[in-house]
């Protein structure tokens, strides 16, 4: 009320109370009537009252309406006859009232809305609310109490109900409390501490929570993207946001004609084999969520119908010549450029737009080396309750691990996965529950021999380091001899910890002869020749904490 | 500008009133700042903006902050206009106070206005209309001005609805002396009832006629017949030759008719007992006429808190010097030099 400047209205919307508004003798000025009391407050002006009646009620009406007109000269009452059967049906009551509402001429800018509540069949009372709670109506709601004691026989008093609970300090905090839990939750509890990484999962719960729109997850294989399309089920499942199942499949698991029957089902005799009808993986996931990882693999039919059944909410099983329904929620995963998949004619244009609406990409563990310690932690728990036995990792042979895991050594091409069966590895195979530092050691061997094929470092088709760091136009000026050199020393720096770290890594063979001594002067000079630091060649702004 | 601390004395709407009326008079920019701090419900309240659009209007002031519930309220009157005014104010206030805002001006404007006021003319917590008719306006038509006032329909709370004109002719106020009351020359008791029972009327005569010792033709029950809101009040009227008081007590639901008549004739017997002849509500509107008129005196009860935030408001206004000195027990005697 503070915040009202000068000149601004108050407005209120409100049904006559064909039996708490009643009265006609001088004693109904002894009677409390609401919508008289409203108009008598101390603290509150309604410079407007639409006055809502059933058509019959006109007598009374007026009275109401002469009746304020003495208690409160500055209200203007209008009375708008509703005609409406049975005030007690819902749905005929709502009906009115939304009519009445679409057409009334709302100025927020300079009104402020009131709706009360205290008149009104209950069903009445029920509509209003749910109308001013979906922004049909812009205002508060307005409930009058009758005094008591020695007030007995005055207005009483009003009450403001703003139903936008963000305004509510206690509420606020309870929702704020409630996000954190659901951001905890998304990262499976795990304290993750990438900045990149919490935005991301901050964002993707907000769009959990506030939309049924297809979302797409994109990121390399392991970077978690099933866990995390589980997650958003689950926690759309604990805020009562889905009824149906989670249901998942890989579509790279699927081949030929089986492909459709399994998405969408198929009919009794539709082909051979086809004994009975099957409903398909499309129709199981109505009202709950589909999650479709590696997406790309689907088949050009498929596509087809996956797009229709997103659009309709309707699609053929194989065979039926009658549709089937489902309204489920898309979660599509990918580890693919879709955007090149469709350049190249393997990929719909139109599917892909449906639902990339909300794209996420989930970075590789190589590339938040921070949320490396946590993750260890958490997949020691998960071995832990696997073999149903403790399994702890002492200081020593823990930070021998993360050294390896946090430098340029530590490639994770199979991300979580890697981790997961590394960490998987060591537990079954440490004695007492307790892995040592040998048993780590012999984990790195089995590690670095798994990643061994990659290196030296693949140059990928479509990763082009060096435009990215010096810029198209002086990357085109290099010879290809320096160019193809640059690149894979780029891809160094990125993944590796510090300077020294991809110094090392860099001039091992050298190292190895005692050649060089400082690998790291070395480097730097090597791109100071290209006019970058080491900022530049690793894309950060300082090295990763040296535990080592 | 000249800033005024709303909660400093009673820290209620007096203040607010006695400043904007002073600002009328003095062609004061005024500020008010902590308008009702520390009420339940702080700030200014609907009864107190009806009072700034009055005095808006006769002063055709230039206003911001007056907005319900605002603690901060500046107000700088232009010009001071007489003529023809109509306040409609409702239930909540009461159309006394509207009066007492904007009177003094309009006592000393340039030339004649014509109000009609409608609302409440007998609320609890407000003058009643009898009060100013019978008791304060006699006191202003002796210092100069004419000022006639005429009950055309009474408006209980919370029904409201009442209605009176007063018509005011200026003239220079005069400075008055009020030293005695002389000899009580009548009196009567008036138990108004409308739309309750007319038992109530008799029952607080009875107690009332008890206790001050009044004779059987100085009770008068007054039933209003026409179909106005619900409402009770006792009155009790001593005219001296000098001054006449009236004191009022309100009847309301569930409260004993004996109990309102006792109070009111508590009241009404303070005052005889003390023989002075000014009482407590009339001391605070006297104050500001005699300031107004820059001199005079009169004899009154023991000041309460109401009279001295009066005094404390009209000294940021007006360069008159009050002085108070007690003349024998429970007699002060009230002084004002300009």
């Amino acid at each position: 009320m503070a915040q009202k400047t000068r000149g601004r209205r108050t407005v209120v919307l409100g049904m006559l109370g064909t039996s708490l508004d009643t009265g006609q003798g001088p004693h109904r000025w002894t009677k409390w009537r609401p919508t008289v009391a409203m108009c008598q407050q101390d603290d509150l002006v309604v410079h407007r009252l639409e006055l809502l009646h059933p058509p019959s009620a006109g007598l009374l009406c007026a009275t109401v309406q002469a009746d304020i007109q003495q208690v409160s000269p500055e209200t203007q009452v209008r009375p708008t006859p509703l005609d409406i059967r049975d005030p007690w049906n819902l749905e005929e009551t709502y009906c009115a009232l939304l009519d009445y509402v679409r057409t009334y001429p709302f100025q927020p800018e300079e009104e402020d809305y009131l709706v009360h509540i205290t008149t009104g069949t209950h069903i009445m009372q029920i509509c209003m609310f749910l109308l001013v709670e979906s922004r049909h109506i812009p205002g508060k709601l307005i409930q009058m109490t009758p005094g008591t004691g020695r007030d007995r026989s005055g207005p009483g008093t009003h009450t403001l109900i703003d139903l936008d609970l963000s305004r509510y300090d206690a509420l606020a905090a309870r929702f704020r409390e409630e996000q954190r839990e659901g951001l905890a939750f998304l990262k499976a509890g795990i304290d993750t501490r990438n900045t990149a990484f919490n935005r991301l999962i901050e964002r993707i719960e907000q769009v959990a929570l506030q939309s049924r729109a297809p979302m797409l997850l994109t990121g390399p294989t392991g970077a978690g993207k099933s866990q995390l399309a589980r997650r958003v089920f689950t926690l759309k499942k604990t805020r009562r946001q889905v009824s149906g199942p989670f249901v998942d499949l890989n579509c790279a698991t699927l081949r030929g004609d089986a492909a459709m029957s399994a998405l969408f089902g198929h009919v009794k005799g539709a082909f051979t084999g086809a004994l009975a009808d099957r409903p398909g993986l499309l129709k199981q996931a109505h009202g709950g969520v589909l999650f479709l990882d590696e997406i790309g693999e689907l088949g050009a039919d498929e596509q087809a119908m996956l797009l229709r059944a997103l659009e309709d909410k309707r699609f053929l099983p194989v065979g039926a010549d009658k549709e089937a329904e489902s309204d489920f929620q898309l979660i599509a995963g990918t580890n693919r450029d879709l955007q090149a998949e469709v350049e190249r004619g393997r990929f719909r244009e139109d599917l892909l737009a449906r639902i990339n609406l909300w794209t996420f990409r989930l970075p590789a563990l190589r590339e938040r080396p921070e949320d490396i310690p946590p993750n260890l932690q958490f997949e020691l728990e998960q071995a832990s309750q696997a073999l149903g036995t403790r399994v702890t990792m002492n200081k020593e042979a823990q930070t021998h691990f993360l050294r390896f895991a946090t430098s340029a050594e530590g490639r994770w091409s199979g991300n979580f996965r890697d981790l997961n069966a590394a960490v998987l590895r060591m537990a079954t195979l440490a004695s007492g529950g307790r892995i040592t530092r040998d048993v780590v050691e012999e984990e790195l061997e089995r590690l670095r021999a798994k990643w061994q094929p990659s290196t030296p470092v693949a140059m990928g088709s479509g990763s082009d380091r060096v435009s990215e760091v010096l810029g198209a136009s002086l990357a085109a000026e290099l010879d290809r001899f320096d160019r193809v050199q640059l690149e894979d020393v780029l891809g160094v720096c990125r993944s590796a910890r510090s300077l020294s770290d991809a110094g090392r890594l860099l001039f091992a063979r050298s190292r190895a002869q005692k050649k060089s001594v400082n690998d790291a002067d070395r480097l730097r000079k090597y791109l100071a020749r290209f006019g970058l630091g080491w900022k530049d060649a690793s894309g950060r702004d300082e090295s990763f904490p040296d535990d080592g | 500008m000249l800033t005024i601390d709303g909660s400093k004395g009673e820290g209620g709407g007096q203040v607010l009133r006695t400043a904007l009326a002073l600002a009328l008079v003095t062609r004061t920019p005024l500020r008010m700042v902590n308008i009702r701090a520390g009420r339940e419900k702080p700030g200014l309240l609907r009864q107190h903006l009806t009072a700034v659009k009055a005095a808006e209007a006769v002063g055709a002031a230039e206003v911001s902050g007056a907005e319900l519930g605002s603690r901060e309220l500046t107000f700088e009157p232009r010009a001071l206009a007489a003529g023809n005014y109509h306040f409609a104010v409702g239930s909540a206030g009461s159309a006394t106070l509207v009066l007492q805002t904007v009177l003094p001006a309009l006592l000393l404007a340039e030339g004649p206005s014509s109000l009609r006021l409608e609302g409440g003319t007998h609320n609890p917590a407000a003058p009643p209309f009898d009060f100013l008719a019978k008791a304060f306006l006699p006191l202003v038509q002796r210092m100069g001005p004419r000022v006639e006032a005429t009950l055309e329909r009474p408006g209980f709370f919370p029904a409201g609805g009442g209605r009176f004109r007063v018509d005011v002719h200026p003239a220079k106020l005069q400075p008055l002396d009020l030293p005695e009351r002389g000899r009580v020359v009548r009196r009567a008791a008036v138990a108004t009832v409308s739309g309750i029972p007319y038992d109530v009327a008799r029952r607080e005569l009875d107690t009332v006629g008890d206790i001050l010792k009044l004779r059987p033709d100085e009770l008068h029950p007054d039933e209003l017949k026409r179909g106005i809101g619900p409402g009770n009040v006792l009155r009790v009227e001593v005219e001296c030759e000098h001054v006449t008081e009236v004191f009022t007590a309100f009847g309301s639901r569930g409260r004993a008719a004996e109990h309102v008549a006792e109070e009111v004739a508590r009241e009404a017997k303070q005052y005889l007992d003390a023989e002075v002849p000014v009482g407590e509500h009339l001391c605070d509107q006297l104050l500001l006429l005699l300031a107004l008129a820059r001199g005079g005196s009169f004899r009154t009860l023991p000041l309460d808190g109401h009279a001295r935030t009066q005094i404390d408001t009209m000294a940021h206004f007006l360069d008159v010097k009050v002085s108070t000195r007690e003349v024998s027990r429970g007699v002060h005697e009230v002084e004002v030099r300009g």
